[in-house]
């Protein structure tokens, strides 16, 4: 697959903070990338060095194979979609999706029967058909999201930058939109960088999942890769769905403050902190008499509560130390132990299940 | 008994406050309907008629009462009132535009525009007719007048665009350049009709201050007189009826410019409204 955008050694300050510190990526052509970064990772400001609104102090943004560092935004032909949606207040439905073709520098388009056919195409594609007279403070938050989405589709860019933009919808909606991002990509072929806080959407929407921490990219793979073999402790952090101890890498065990953790042939990844990580769904619960086997590590905590959440449970359990860990039991497998308030239960995982970085 | 006190004593200051604020307009509006030539500027009404405003426009048989020399001097206030809502908004609105980046010395000047505003009238009419006078330069209500009344009102378009500006939310532009539209066509078509209310209200700033200033212009300006130096003109001699008569039409001429600019408010304002109503109905 051809790049459509290569970044590399991309970097920009903000007095002493760097906000993008070396960043490289490659974005192919066709696909939905998401990236994954909490707030104060550096992602709009990203996002916007690729759009143009900020120029890199340093390193290089080639898009198509050209570079485009010191080309202004209404010249790069990449497509924006706000997490507002910015949308113009003062025009209808029809005129915000007809407003690239008709304005543009590069061969705008003046035939208004044209231009009619071509909004209709597009609102029919977004599912808007019926609302082109609005204006758009008339219609509802997801509404708005597909006018955003068809304004800058009509314009056919290459890549189309999306800065969280199922933060402001309510979260049925979001579900919802999720599935008509993909479909709606799909369909017109272009390559989408989908900017998100949010882990579930990040793993949900991206054919590759890029990770960002303190300006710099800390893993770049596949959704399924990303959620089972994070490449640092931060990007573990960022999953939620980890338990992390910190501590030291010392022969083949990792010393914690609540115990040292036997390992079982990790290769430790020399990123980041160290840390020992067990995902939460790796951890069973059972009363502290039960045996445990020799691949097995165990520790012992209080429960405090837990949340149902239909398919799973995920219960809460404190340590000696006072650190809470999380336990997740799906309920199709099996009924989870039923656990008593202020008593104490054994957590065991494989040893194999763990993840090591030092 | 508190809460009613409390009220009493808001509601008796509030009617001072407006009989300060409106009585000399009314007692002015009233006396201009005093009757003619021999009534004079007091109470009480010896007779109601409308003679003073027939005298106004030269439809009265002549008396030794002077008709007002004010026929040229509101044609010269009126044009220097719109140069000067021109220029200033244009300039307000650049400088507010230019003012949304940090640049060096952005600091600095911004007080050197809000300075216009400061410093008192008579002391920048005054120099502006020494400076013209040590250069040589003939003073004009079209030329130091001029200059003058922009210093003055300038500031005034600057701060309410600025105002404007600020709560301008800048993603609306970026979505248009990302779309391929060029920054000056954003302007024109995305920027301005957004900010138009404010550029409305900036004109409408420009132009009273102008209509009406009377320092600055009292020592800048040359042999022409403009509005408020002709009328103020006429006091030195006698005071009639007819510069009453006058008042109320000019305060009328206020009024429809300010229901103008209220009727153009309410059409930006509905333009996005109305094609909602037609959907229901």
């Amino acid at each position: 697959m051809a790049a459509v955008l290569q970044l590399s050694q991309v970097t920009k300050a903000y007095g002493a903070l760097r906000a993008l510190d070396g960043i490289d990526i490659s974005l192919p052509d066709n696909a939905y990338i998401s990236l994954l970064g909490p707030s104060g990772s550096g992602k709009t400001i990203l996002l916007r060095v690729i759009a143009g609104f900020e120029t890199p102090d340093s390193g290089s943004v080639l898009f198509k194979g050209e570079r485009v560092e010191a080309v202004p935004p209404h010249r790069r032909n990449i497509g924006f979609v706000f997490q507002n949606f910015a949308l113009f207040p003062h025009l209808s439905v029809a005129k915000n999706i007809a407003f690239g073709l008709e304005n543009r520098e590069l061969n705008p388009i003046t035939d208004s029967t044209v231009v009619r056919a071509r909004v209709k195409d597009i609102v029919a594609l977004v599912g808007l058909t019926g609302l082109e007279d609005r204006g758009v403070t008339q219609i509802s938050g997801g509404q708005r999201q597909r006018v955003a989405l068809a304004r800058t589709l009509i314009t056919e860019p290459s890549l189309v930058l999306l800065d969280e933009p199922l933060g402001a919808l309510d979260a049925n909606l979001r579900t919802r939109m999720r599935a008509e991002l993909r479909t709606i990509r799909e369909r017109c072929g272009v390559t989408f960088l989908h900017v998100t806080g949010s882990e579930t959407e990040a793993l949900a929407m991206g054919d590759a999942v890029l990770v960002l921490d303190r300006g710099r990219i800390a893993q770049a793979d596949d959704a399924d890769t990303v959620y089972n073999q994070p490449r640092s402790a931060s990007v573990a952090r960022f999953l939620n769905c980890y338990n992390l101890f910190e501590g030291q890498l010392s022969n083949d065990e990792f010393v914690t403050s609540v115990g040292k953790f036997p390992l079982q042939g990790q290769k430790a990844d020399a990123r980041g902190q160290p840390a020992y990580a067990i995902r939460y769904d790796r951890i069973s619960v059972r009363p502290l008499a039960s045996p445990v086997t020799a691949e097995e590590v165990r520790l012992e905590g209080t429960f405090i509560a837990d949340e149902y959440s239909g398919a799973a449970i995920n219960s809460f359990f404190s340590l000696d130390d006072g650190r809470v860990i999380e336990v997740e039991s799906h309920l199709s497998q099996a009924a989870p132990q039923t656990c008593v308030p202020h008593s104490r239960y054994a957590l065991v995982w494989k040893r194999q299940n763990a993840l090591v970085y030092a | 008994m508190q809460a009613s006190g409390t009220k009493l004593a808001l509601g008796i200051y509030t009617t001072l406050f407006l009989v300060f604020l409106y009585g000399p307009m009314v007692v002015l509006a009233i006396l201009s309907f005093q009757t003619g030539p021999e009534g004079g500027p007091q109470f009480p009404i010896i007779e109601w008629s409308t003679y003073w405003y027939k005298h106004l426009f030269g439809l009265t048989p002549p008396t030794r009462i002077a008709p007002l020399p004010i026929e040229e001097a509101l044609v010269r206030s009126l044009l220097l009132a719109v140069m000067t809502m021109i220029v200033s908004t244009v300039l307000g609105v650049t400088s507010a535009q230019a003012f949304r980046k940090k640049f060096t010395g952005s600091g600095f000047a911004f007080y050197l525009i809000v300075l216009g505003m400061m410093v008192p009238g008579v002391l920048v009419g005054l120099g502006m007719a020494l400076v013209a006078n040590a250069l040589g330069v003939d003073r004009h209500w079209w030329g130091t007048t001029f200059v003058l009344h922009v210093v003055y009102t300038y500031p005034f378009a600057f701060l309410v665009m600025l105002a404007i500006l600020n709560r301008f939310d800048q993603n609306v532009e970026e979505a248009s350049w990302s779309l391929g539209v060029s920054p000056v066509k954003t302007f024109r078509k995305v920027t301005f009709p957004l900010i138009f209310p404010g550029v409305l209200s900036a004109m409408l700033f420009a132009f009273t201050l102008s209509y009406d200033e009377f320092s600055r212009t009292l020592f800048a300006s040359g042999r022409d007189l403009t509005l408020p130096l002709a009328i103020y003109g006429t006091f030195s001699v006698e005071v009639h009826p007819n510069v009453f008569a006058f008042g109320v039409l000019t305060t009328l001429f206020s009024f429809a410019l300010l229901g103008t600019y209220a009727a153009l408010m309410m059409l930006s304002i509905r333009r996005a409204r109305r094609v909602a109503i037609q959907e229901e109905a």
